[in-house]
């Protein structure tokens, strides 16, 4: 049972691991807490950063389209990517 | 200060506004608000449109807009952590969030706490969670006085005395009033107005305040160049870099956490609602990232150093320094309408925090402790009755109590509220934790991360914990949750061994 809820997990909810890569971005301070290269005279810190919200952003809207584009083909009927919840609200162990 | 009459007819007008508009919000999509998911949740109908402006307008306070450039002028690149923390918050509200909202949508939970009394069927894990959020929102509630007192201020309205403190006590006269009628659907429909203006306000900000200063060169150029990076640590220490980060993951994986962030998420009408919101929402991290800026403006505007502004200093220390900036920049009649963003700003997450404070009130303590058997009606009564109690309370604690303390007691709230994180999110992926070994992880987490503060002097939430020989500071409370995720871990097979021998025969 949970190793079948792994697979179908996997199948189509396998774009949620491009969700580290906003966190990727600004782990790594010491890669980013420097003056240059600025960027129309601002510094690399803040426009950096300023950057990563947009990247955050455009990753954020690529897995849920991605999502949107896999769940109907992978599974009929059910479009609903968080099915798999029983009806006492109790989670399938799918850690 | 003189009193700005442009300023302040302006700022009326609008606060006058979206005072009618969180009275008519009453009978928009016209419900019964005598039952409590109608009143404290708006019926969970909001669309992807209403639950951005609603989410936005709560998770980006009056405080916000006032503290985090008041964190970059004083301190400089430190106070930009808050860019990092607004990008780490929609991975996790993407992953973890839709799958909450769908169990509390099928199980009719208002609350988190609902949810943790029926996922692991224990009253007392649920009484845990509950009295964390209420404890941790009151500060925050308290602080949106703060923001708001700021820009009333900042206006000219009378000083000191009792007058001095009438324009606020009217402020939340209306908010406590309209929040009772109308429940979750007015701060829905004013959050509309309050994001329009601060949007209105800001994109003003960075057009008109470099072409009057110089353009961003100039202004990077006025800020002392070692405010402008982190400290590099050095020795066995991480110094500033571990703190940075930590400050940013901590306070990321606290947001949604808190019972108000909650309730917007729960009112939202679907988890596709939420997962568009994790990439929609990052609009308002970019105007966060852009606000923070406005404390380097401050300083190349040198607001600190006229003496038109030295009295607004005296009184709110580096708060004043948005207001100031504003004041020296904008025209009259633009000042109003920046502050009467920010007061705005102060309405919704004060009207959204207190519906939530009651909320579980309701639910988790009085339904659950006193009146199980109490009818919908006396429920969404007492939630708008307690909603009322919960302003007074925060009104007195401003005006009594020294502002440090609020200061302080929101700083020890992110602690308190990111104990919650063990119980309310690993109870969503997986089966293997027990009730009992979640209470004393909680309780563990929680002592442990007051004690960390405590031994700063309740000034920072920064501990520099010492781990092999290096130092590294960090967020007391990214370090106190591990302490309490690593005691759950622990006790789960041990507790769950336990019941099961004490089960059997």
């Amino acid at each position: 049972m949970a190793s079948k809820d792994v697979k179908r997990g996997l199948a189509c909810h396998w774009p949620r691991f491009l969700l580290i890569i906003p966190f990727l971005l600004v782990a790594w301070v010491p890669f980013y807490n420097r003056l240059e290269p600025t960027l129309g005279d601002i510094p690399f810190f803040y426009w950096y950063q300023l950057a990563a919200i947009l990247l955050g952003a455009g990753v954020a809207i690529t897995v849920y389209l991605l999502e949107e584009w896999i769940t109907p083909t992978t599974e009929q009927g059910s479009t609903d990517p968080d099915s798999g919840i029983d009806a006492s609200g109790t989670p399938g162990d799918i850690l | 200060m003189t009193f700005n009459v442009t300023a302040a007819s302006v700022f009326v007008a609008l606060f006058g506004l979206v005072t009618w508009l969180g009275f008519v919000a009453a009978r928009w999509r016209k419900a019964d608000l005598n039952q409590l998911h109608e009143w404290g949740l708006g019926g969970r109908r909001f669309g992807t449109v209403v639950t951005w402006f609603l989410l936005g307008g709560d998770l980006y306070t009056a405080y916000t807009f006032i503290a985090v450039p008041a964190l970059v002028y004083g301190a400089g690149a430190m106070g930009f952590f808050a860019v990092p923390y607004t990008i780490l918050i929609y991975p996790i509200l993407f992953l973890i969030f839709p799958r909450l909202w769908k169990i509390a949508h099928e199980c009719g939970h208002v609350t988190a706490a609902d949810y943790v009394r029926d996922r692991f069927d224990s009253r007392y894990l649920a009484l845990a969670v509950a009295l964390t959020g209420i404890v941790a929102t009151m500060p925050y509630i308290a602080l949106q006085l703060v923001g708001m007192e700021v820009v009333i201020g900042a206006l000219g309205f009378p000083a000191g005395g009792w007058t001095g403190h009438l324009p606020l006590i009217i402020a939340f006269i209306v908010l406590a009033a309209f929040t009772y009628t109308s429940g979750l659907r007015a701060p829905a429909l004013i959050a509309v107005v309050k994001d329009m203006l601060i949007f209105v306000t800001i994109f003003a900000a960075i057009v008109i305040i470099p072409a009057k200063l110089g353009g961003y060169g100039a202004i990077f150029a006025s800020v002392p160049p070692e405010k402008l990076t982190l400290t590099p640590p050095s020795g066995d220490s991480f110094g500033s870099y571990s703190a940075y980060i930590t400050l940013a993951l901590g306070s990321a994986l606290a947001l949604f956490l808190y019972p108000h962030s909650m309730t917007g998420i729960l009112s939202a009408s679907s988890g596709k609602v939420i997962r568009r919101n994790a990439a929609a929402l990052s609009a308002y991290s970019f105007v966060l990232g852009l606000i923070a800026l406005l404390g380097y403006m401050a300083i190349a505007a040198g607001v600190d150093k006229n003496s038109l502004y030295a009295e607004g200093f005296a009184q709110h220390g580096a708060n004043f320094a948005v207001p100031a900036l504003f004041l020296d920049s904008f025209s009259s009649w633009f000042v109003g309408v920046a502050f009467a963003a920010i007061a705005i700003g102060a309405l919704v997450p004060a009207a959204i925090m207190s519906i939530a404070c009651a909320n579980l009130f309701t639910r988790n303590l009085y339904k659950e402790f006193w009146k199980p058997d109490c009818t919908d009606a006396e429920e969404a009564r007492m939630a708008k009755i307690v909603s009322l109690v919960v302003k007074i309370g925060a009104v007195v604690f401003i005006l009594l109590i020294p502002k440090a303390y609020a200061i302080q007691l929101q700083l020890l709230g992110g602690i308190w509220i990111i104990q919650l994180l063990p119980p309310i999110v690993l109870g969503l992926f997986t089966r293997a934790f027990n009730a009992q070994a979640l209470l004393v992880g909680w309780a563990a987490g929680t002592a442990i991360g007051t004690y960390m503060a405590a031994a700063q002097g309740f000034v920072s939430s920064v501990y520099p914990l010492e781990i092999f020989g290096v130092t590294a500071p960090g967020y007391a409370a990214l370090y106190s949750v591990l302490v309490n995720f690593l005691v759950a871990a622990a006790l789960s097979p041990l507790f769950d061994r336990l019941a099961w021998r004490g089960a059997a025969p």
